[in-house]
């Protein structure tokens, strides 16, 4: 754990944080807002006190109230892996800036992020999808995608179609999907 | 009896033997039967003057796996390339959301099908990390033990299927018996030739035994001499070393751009190893070298690899005269809860860094696994690294970054 890093942090993003920077074993955690995505992940990787130059992991998740899309960043200035964590988007329509102007590598992860959860990264500019076939229509890492014999969980404790269309309206009843603090 | 003859208007399956059809049915017609969903797909399926589409794969035989890559051709130069991915797709994050954590080893391990144990390694790393568990030294030691014979076995596999894309055969059967014998080894120690599911959260799954000590020995006294013998194969061969410098270069801003990591990024001059960059594990208490390259080409990248296997035979070797004594898993409850949380956690692996991201809710299935791949990410190189090239470089470079179709496609 870098504690002198969790204060350059909070020093510089103060106002920005959407909660504590919170650090277990080797990682550092923040929460930013998706408008601030942008900006945030810029500073820290321009910022010669940051230099976080590798983008080491890009994930979407679906915590069942909202989705996230969570950067794993590396820089030799701390030896801690930093988190960013963009919070609180809606799973009706899930949007994030694209970070592939700092990044061109990180197109494929958002691709592979909008085929699996349909989080829509605003200028990637070859945002379809990567693994399903063009014409799928479901997301099926979205809790509210469930496996065909996953019945413990399903609300109708039976077997469900395995594809979906998300379309809030024939959604799941919001207090049977599985949800975390993530 | 009469076959109904078909009319247009007919709505038939197409694998309907009686079907008759104007034109053929083209599954792998390189133009997608539907609107361009985006600009770049736009862009890339117009054709400019003197331009025509080649439709590689997915079942050519040097895509090492199920890939599928239409290229835009200006005679015999590339102009540009559209990878299509997912015929290998098993939805393996899904999988392991629905299954307890020890079951989710045996999920990621078929994604790296080269080197498995890389794969398990950071998923079960992440979960140490959330159950806050010491995994003891033994345990440790053998891991290290392992993965590095699995690296070995890696490149060597890497050397042979290179030299295959460039036009050689001999190397691939010369490098098959170096990774045979590896493979027992690891079959004697894990009970599997490939897909080992032999690490556990806490440890491993079986002690050293004879067989496999046995084994290591025999191979570590003319190891060295067979990698010297192997490589000399290649490296003194003029035909291989022209062909291959100067092809695929990439410099160090490229390659951070686009997120390259493993032999490479090493290969541009960066000396990025999380063995000593973001030490784990037991590296720290180890003595190795990060070799690195300044060229960038796939000459260096294949330099570099089978530089790292004298490396890992080193480090095999100190770890065989350090190995403790003591227990090879942490004390652990059979059905793990661990409290909620969320952690990363990375690993080198012979293609780059494995990653994996484990949130737990607090019940006994991860609430969600992303598995970071580097072959992924070099797949994806490829389209910075190939335009301008020839059409029969598209194998090579391809082969010198080494991506594995399993853990692109996950």
């Amino acid at each position: 754990m870098d504690r002198a890093f969790k204060r350059r942090l909070e020093g510089r993003f103060a106002e920005r944080l959407t909660g504590p920077v919170r650090q277990r074993h080797d990682e550092t955690e923040i929460r930013i807002a998706a408008a601030d995505v942008t900006d945030t992940l810029r500073t820290l990787h321009d910022d010669p006190a940051f230099g976080f130059e590798f983008l080491s992991d890009l994930a979407g998740v679906d915590t069942g109230t909202y989705m996230q899309v969570v950067y794993h960043l590396w820089s030799d200035t701390t030896s801690d892996w930093l988190r960013v964590i963009a919070d609180g988007l809606s799973r009706e329509d899930p949007r994030v800036p694209s970070v592939t102007f700092l990044w061109k590598g990180a197109e494929w992860m958002e691709r592979e992020a909008y085929d699996m959860f349909g989080i829509t990264f605003e200028g990637n500019r070859d945002l379809r999808r990567i693994y399903m076939p063009p014409d799928y229509t479901s997301f099926p890492l979205r809790k509210d995608f469930y496996l065909a014999d996953d019945s413990a969980r399903s609300p109708g404790a039976g077997v469900r179609h395995m594809e979906r269309v998300h379309d809030p309206r024939n959604s799941t009843p919001g207090n049977t999907l599985r949800r975390a603090r993530a | 009896m009469t076959t109904p003859t078909p009319t247009a208007s007919e709505h038939r399956s197409t694998d309907d033997p009686r079907i008759t059809l104007d034109e053929g049915v083209g599954v792998f017609e390189p133009i997608p039967p539907y609107p361009p969903r985006t600009e770049r797909e736009a862009e890339f399926y117009t054709l400019g003057d003197g331009e025509m589409f080649i439709n590689m794969g997915p079942q050519h035989p040097s895509t090492h796996g199920v890939l599928r890559v239409v290229l835009k051709l200006d005679g015999e130069k590339v102009v540009d390339l559209d990878p299509v991915l997912g015929y290998l797709h098993r939805g393996v994050e899904k999988l392991c959301e629905n299954a307890d954590y020890h079951q989710t080893i045996s999920q990621v391990d078929p994604l790296e099908y080269i080197s498995s144990l890389f794969c398990e390694w950071a998923p079960v790393t992440a979960y140490e990390k959330l159950l806050d568990v010491e995994v003891p030294r033994r345990a440790e030691y053998i891991r290290v033990l392992s993965g590095e014979l699995n690296r070995i076995s890696s490149h060597a596999l890497f050397m042979g299927w290179f030299a295959l894309d460039l036009g050689g055969l001999t190397p691939i059967l010369w490098s098959f018996i170096e990774r045979d014998e590896i493979v027992e080894m690891l079959a004697a120690l894990t009970g599997q030739r490939m897909l080992f599911n032999y690490f556990r959260i806490g440890g491993v799954n079986g002690d050293l035994n004879h067989e496999f000590l046995s084994r290591l020995g025999d191979w570590m006294s003319r190891a060295v001499g067979q990698v010297e013998a192997n490589t000399k194969l290649l490296n003194e061969n003029e035909i291989f070393v022209r062909r291959a410098s100067g092809l695929g270069v990439v410099d160090q801003e490229t390659a951070i751009r686009l997120c390259m990591t493993g032999a490479n990024l090493r290969a541009t001059g960066i000396p990025f190893d999380l063995r000593r960059t973001h030490p784990y594990s037991i590296y720290p208490e180890l003595e190795f070298d990060i070799p690195t390259r300044s060229e960038g080409d796939s000459l260096a990248r294949y330099l570099l690899r089978m530089e790292e296997v004298k490396q890992s035979l080193r480090i095999i070797d100190q770890c065989l005269d350090k190995m403790p004594d003591g227990p090879i898993m942490a004390k652990l409850p059979r059905l793990l809860r661990p409290r909620p949380g969320r952690a990363w956690a990375a690993v080198e692996g012979p293609r780059g860094v494995y990653g994996a991201y484990a949130i737990s809710d607090g019940t006994d299935q991860p609430f969600r696994l992303k598995i970071h791949d580097p072959s992924f990410i070099h797949l994806q190189a490829v389209g910075a690294l190939l335009p301008g090239n020839l059409l029969a470089d598209t194998m090579a470079i391809m082969a010198s970054l080494d991506p594995v179709m399993g853990g692109v496609d996950k």
